[in-house]
C-alpha cells in the first residue's frame, strides 16, 4: 500500500517527503515503554495495597475484594482528573496510566470536563460516555464471547 | 521552596514517622505478605492435636505450597494454604489434588479446603485469640463456624 502510493507521488510531493522525515523529531519509543512500564506498575501497586486495606479491615475475601478496589481506583482518578492530576499523569506516563482502571475514570470525567459549558443534559450527559462507552461496549462484548467460549469447554468436557 | 520539594519532604516526614521500633508487629499484620506457619488449631481446648498436625504436614509435602494452617472444629476442618506464586495458575488441580489425599487418608474427617488470603488471615487471628485465656472454645468454634461460612460463599 505505502509502496503504490509511494509510486504515484509526483517528485515535488517525493521530496518534500523526504524533507519532512528528515525534520521529523523521533519518537522516543523504548523511553515511553519505560515510563508507561514504571507508573502502570505504581498503579497496580496501589491497586493490590487498596484490595489489601479492604481484606484486612473488611469482611472481603480474595475473590470479592476486586469490585471494591476497581469502584475505589477508578473514584480516585476521577477525583485526580477533577483536580487536573492526572493530565499530567497522563502526560508523563501515556498507555501507563491510561490502560488501567483507573484510565476509564480519567475517559468518563475528562470528557465530562470538556463538555460542561454545553449544559448538563446535552453537555455532560449526553458526551459524558463518548470516550468510555467503547471500553463498555467492547468489554461486556468481549466478556460475553469469552463467557461463551468457556460454557461450551465446560459442556464439552475439557474444563 | 518550590511546591514539588514541599510534597517530596512532607512524604519522607510521612514514612519516617510510621517507623516505630517499639510497636509490637503480630503475625496477622504481615501474614499476607511472608511465611507465618501457625501452629494447628482445635477450637475445643482439651482434644488431642495430634491428627491436626498430621493433616498439616500431609499438606505441607506439596511441593506447590508455601504456608498451611490447618483447624479441627467440632465438626468440620479447615485447611487453608498459600499457594506459591508461580503455581497460582493451577490453583484448581492443586485444590483437587489435596481434597483427594485428604478424603482418601481421612475418610472419617470432614474437610473444608481454601486457599483464600482472606481465609487464611482470619485463621491466623483465630490462632492469636485463642493464645488469650479470656477467649473460650464456645467462643472460637463460632468464629470458625462463621469462617467456614465464609469460604463457602466464594463458590
Amino acid at each position: 500500500m505505502a509502496t503504490s502510493k509511494q509510486k504515484n507521488m509526483t517528485p515535488q510531493q517525493r521530496n518534500y517527503q523526504q524533507l519532512q522525515q528528515k525534520h521529523e523529531i523521533k519518537r522516543p519509543v523504548l523511553k515511553n515503554c519505560i515510563k508507561a512500564f514504571f507508573v502502570g506498575g505504581i498503579i497496580c501497586v496501589i491497586g493490590q495495597a487498596i484490595s489489601y486495606f479492604y481484606i484486612y479491615y473488611f469482611d472481603f475475601t480474595e475473590q470479592s475484594v476486586g469490585n471494591p478496589t476497581v469502584a475505589t481506583m477508578v473514584f480516585l482518578s476521577m477525583l485526580l482528573t477533577g483536580f487536573g492530576v492526572y493530565d499530567r499523569l497522563g502526560q508523563f506516563a501515556g498507555a501507563g496510566s491510561a490502560v488501567p482502571v483507573t484510565g476509564f475514570g480519567n475517559a468518563v470525567i475528562s470528557a465530562a470536563i470538556e463538555h460542561r459549558t454545553e449544559g448538563f443534559v446535552l453537555g455532560v450527559g449526553g458526551n459524558m460516555f463518548k470516550l468510555a462507552g467503547s471500553v463498555i461496549l467492547f468489554g461486556v462484548f468481549s466478556a460475553f464471547v469469552v463467557a461463551l467460549i468457556k460454557t461450551l469447554l465446560v459442556i464439552w468436557g475439557v474444563l | 521552596m518550590r511546591a514539588t520539594h514541599r510534597w517530596v519532604l512532607l512524604a519522607c516526614l510521612m514514612l519516617l514517622s510510621s517507623c516505630d521500633q517499639n510497636q509490637q508487629v503480630t503475625d496477622s499484620q504481615l501474614t499476607l505478605m511472608k511465611k507465618t506457619n501457625p501452629s494447628p488449631i482445635v477450637t475445643q481446648k482439651n482434644k488431642s492435636k495430634d491428627q491436626i498436625k498430621d493433616i498439616e504436614q500431609d499438606v505441607s509435602s506439596f511441593p506447590e505450597l508455601y504456608d498451611v494452617a490447618v483447624v479441627e472444629g467440632k465438626k468440620d476442618t479447615l485447611v487453608v494454604y498459600k499457594v506459591k506464586h508461580l503455581y497460582r495458575f493451577k490453583m484448581k488441580k492443586i485444590e483437587k489434588n489435596i481434597n483427594k489425599m485428604l478424603e482418601r487418608k481421612y475418610p472419617d474427617e470432614n474437610f473444608t479446603i481454601s486457599s483464600d488470603y482472606k481465609i487464611f488471615l482470619e485463621t491466623v487471628r483465630l490462632d492469636e485469640k485463642m493464645k488469650s485465656s479470656k477467649y473460650t472454645g464456645k467462643k472460637a468454634e463460632k468464629r470458625f463456624n462463621e469462617i467456614v461460612k465464609m469460604t463457602k460463599e466464594l463458590k
